[in-house]
C-alpha cells in the first residue's frame, strides 16, 4: 500500500520484488521507497512467499550481494504498525505492507495491489 | 581526479533540487574475514603467492533521490586501501552512470563479489582475477566512469551492459599500479575502456547468463630493472573474451575465458604476441549448510608471452576444491586445497578462512 497522494496506481509482482530487494523501482520518475513491515512473524511469512518469493537466509544473501554490487539499499524495515503508517504518511512514494485490518478506513492510504488472504 | 573534487560533486549532488523531497538513505556493511595458509610441496624458489591473511572490507552507501555516494575501504594485514569509490546517477530506473574509482566491468568475478571474502564461495580468486597488488595480470581498478544499464528483450529476458573508460594502471616493480585517489598521481596512468554485454534468459534478476568482454589499455612501464624488451616503456593489452553462469536448484556453473593481445614497445621497436587464461568453477549446495566447489583455472602460450614476464607469480594452470560452510547466519567457515603451477615454479596449498558479513 500507499499513501494516498503516491503517484503509484499499481504495482506488478516483479516491481514489488525488486523494490523489497532494494533495487531501484520508478514511477513518474520518483524512486519509490520500500518499507518493510515486521510487526508480526506472519507478516514475515507473507513478505518471504508472496513478496520477495525466497526463503529468509536467501533474501539476505541478495541483500548483501546488491548492497556490494553497489545495487540495491537495504529497505527500511519498521516494527510497529504505527511507525509504518507514520513513515507512509510522511513520503508519497513509500511503499508497504500491512493486514487489511490495520488499514481499516484509513483515508489517507491507499490500498493498490491484495498480497495474500487466508 | 582527485578525492576532494568527487566529495565536493557528491555535496552537491546529495542536496541539489533534483533530491529535494526525498529521504537521505544509507547502508554500512561490514565484512571481516582471516584465513590461515600453509604451502607445501614447493618447486622453484618463488612460488608462494602473496596474501592478505586478516581484512575488513568496509562498504558504504549514501543516497538522496537519484544520486549515490558508494565506497569500499579494505583494512588488511598487508594494506588499507580506498578501493572504490564512486558518485552515481539513476538516469532512469534501468541505467546508472558512476564516476570515481571503480572495478572494471570485464570481470565476471570481481563484478559479482568484489573485495568481500564472505560473499564468494572460495577462499582465492581466479588468478586473472587477482588484484593489481596480489599480483594480478590484468587491470582491475579504474578511476573514470562506468555506466551500467539493462534492457528487456526477447520477452522476458534481459540484456544488460556495462561500459567503462578510466585512468588505468602502470607497470611498476611491483606490478600493476592503479591511480590511488588518496595519493594522486596522473603523470603516467593513460585511459583504458571497458565492455560487458550478457543475456540472461531468466529476467532481471536471474543470475544465469552469457557474455562477450571486451578491454583495451594502455600501460606505462616504470622503474623497470630488468623489462622483457630492451628500453621498454608502455604495453598495449586489448583483451577479448566470453562468459557464462549458470545458476539452478543446488548448482552453479560459471566460466570465463580471455584472449590476450599484446604489444611491448620502447622508443625503437615493438614486441607482440598473445594469451589466453580462463577458468571453469562449479558449486553445490550439499545438507547442512554446506556448499563444495572446485574449479580448474588454465593458461594458453603463457610461456612464450613478454608481458606474461613481466608477473613472476603469474598462475598458468591451478586445480581448487573446497568446502564451505555457512555455521550460523552471515559467518561461514572455508577449507580450501590448491595444486598450483606457476610460471617458474610449482606449490601446493592449504587455506582455512573465516568470513562474516555484518550489515
Amino acid at each position: 500500500m500507499v499513501p494516498a497522494d503516491s503517484p503509484v496506481r499499481e504495482l506488478d509482482s516483479v516491481s514489488v520484488r525488486k523494490l523489497f530487494l532494494g533495487r531501484p523501482v520508478l514511477v513518474n520518475g520518483n524512486q519509490l521507497h520500500p518499507l518493510r513491515n515486521r510487526s508480526d512473524a506472519l507478516l514475515d511469512e507473507v513478505f518471504f512467499q508472496h513478496i520477495v518469493a525466497m526463503s529468509d537466509s536467501n533474501y539476505d544473501r541478495q541483500i548483501l550481494i546488491g548492497v556490494n554490487r553497489q545495487l540495491a539499499l537495504r529497505p527500511v524495515e519498521l516494527n510497529r504498525t504505527a511507525e509504518v503508517v507514520a513513515a507512509l504518511h510522511a513520503d508519497p512514494n513509500a511503499v508497504s505492507f500491512m493486514w487489511q485490518r490495520d488499514v481499516g478506513h484509513n483515508p489517507e492510504l491507499r490500498v493498490i495491489r491484495v498480497l495474500w488472504s487466508d | 581526479m582527485r578525492l576532494s573534487y568527487l566529495l565536493l560533486l557528491a555535496g552537491l549532488s546529495l542536496c541539489s533540487p533534483l533530491a529535494r523531497g526525498d529521504p537521505w538513505q544509507y547502508e554500512l556493511l561490514l565484512m571481516p574475514s582471516a584465513q590461515a595458509v600453509g604451502t607445501f610441496d614447493r618447486q622453484a624458489p618463488v612460488t608462494e603467492i602473496v596474501d592478505e591473511v586478516v581484512q575488513v572490507d568496509t562498504l558504504f552507501t549514501v543516497q538522496k533521490g537519484p544520486f549515490r555516494l558508494f565506497g569500499e575501504y579494505l583494512l588488511s594485514d598487508h594494506e588499507g586501501d580506498l578501493e572504490r569509490f564512486q558518485l552515481g546517477w539513476q538516469a532512469t530506473e534501468d541505467t546508472v552512470i558512476w564516476i570515481g574509482r571503480y572495478h572494471q566491468p570485464t570481470s565476471v568475478w570481481n563484478h559479482d563479489h568484489h573485495h568481500g571474502q564472505y560473499l564468494q564461495t572460495s577462499v582465492s580468486r581466479p588468478f586473472l582475477d587477482e588484484w593489481e597488488d596480489l599480483g594480478g595480470i590484468l587491470p582491475q581498478h579504474f578511476v573514470g566512469m562506468l555506466i551500467e544499464s539493462g534492457y528487456q528483450v526477447f520477452g522476458s529476458w534481459r540484456l544488460r551492459v556495462a561500459v567503462g573508460g578510466g585512468l588505468a594502471p602502470i607497470i611498476t616493480p611491483k606490478g600493476l599500479e592503479p591511480f590511488d585517489l588518496l595519493h594522486p598521481d596522473s603523470e603516467h596512468h593513460q585511459v583504458g575502456f571497458q565492455a560487458r554485454v550478457s543475456l540472461h534468459p531468466g529476467g532481471e534478476l536471474s543470475e544465469t547468463g552469457f557474455g562477450l568482454l571486451a578491454a583495451s589499455d594502455e600501460l606505462p612501464t616504470i622503474g623497470l630493472a630488468t623489462p622483457p624488451l630492451p628500453g621498454l616503456d608502455h604495453a598495449d593489452l586489448k583483451l577479448l573474451g566470453a562468459f557464462g553462469i549458470y545458476a539452478a536448484g543446488d548448482w552453479k556453473v560459471l566460466a570465463t575465458w580471455y584472449q590476450a593481445y599484446e604489444k611491448l614497445c620502447s622508443p625503437v621497436m615493438c614486441s607482440s604476441g598473445n594469451f589466453g587464461v580462463g577458468y571453469v568453477e562449479a558449486e553445490r549446495h550439499l545438507p547442512h549448510d554446506l556448499t563444495g566447489f572446485f574449479r580448474w583455472e588454465e593458461s594458453a602460450d603463457a610461456g612464450q608471452s613478454n608481458y606474461l614476464k613481466l608477473f613472476p607469480m603469474m598462475v598458468r594452470q591451478r586445480d581448487v576444491i573446497g568446502l564451505r560452510w555457512d555455521f550460523v547466519a552471515r559467518q561461514a567457515v572455508t577449507l580450501q586445497l590448491s595444486d598450483t603451477n606457476t610460471l617458474n615454479g610449482h606449490f601446493k596449498d592449504i587455506r582455512l578462512q573465516w568470513s562474516a558479513a555484518f550489515l
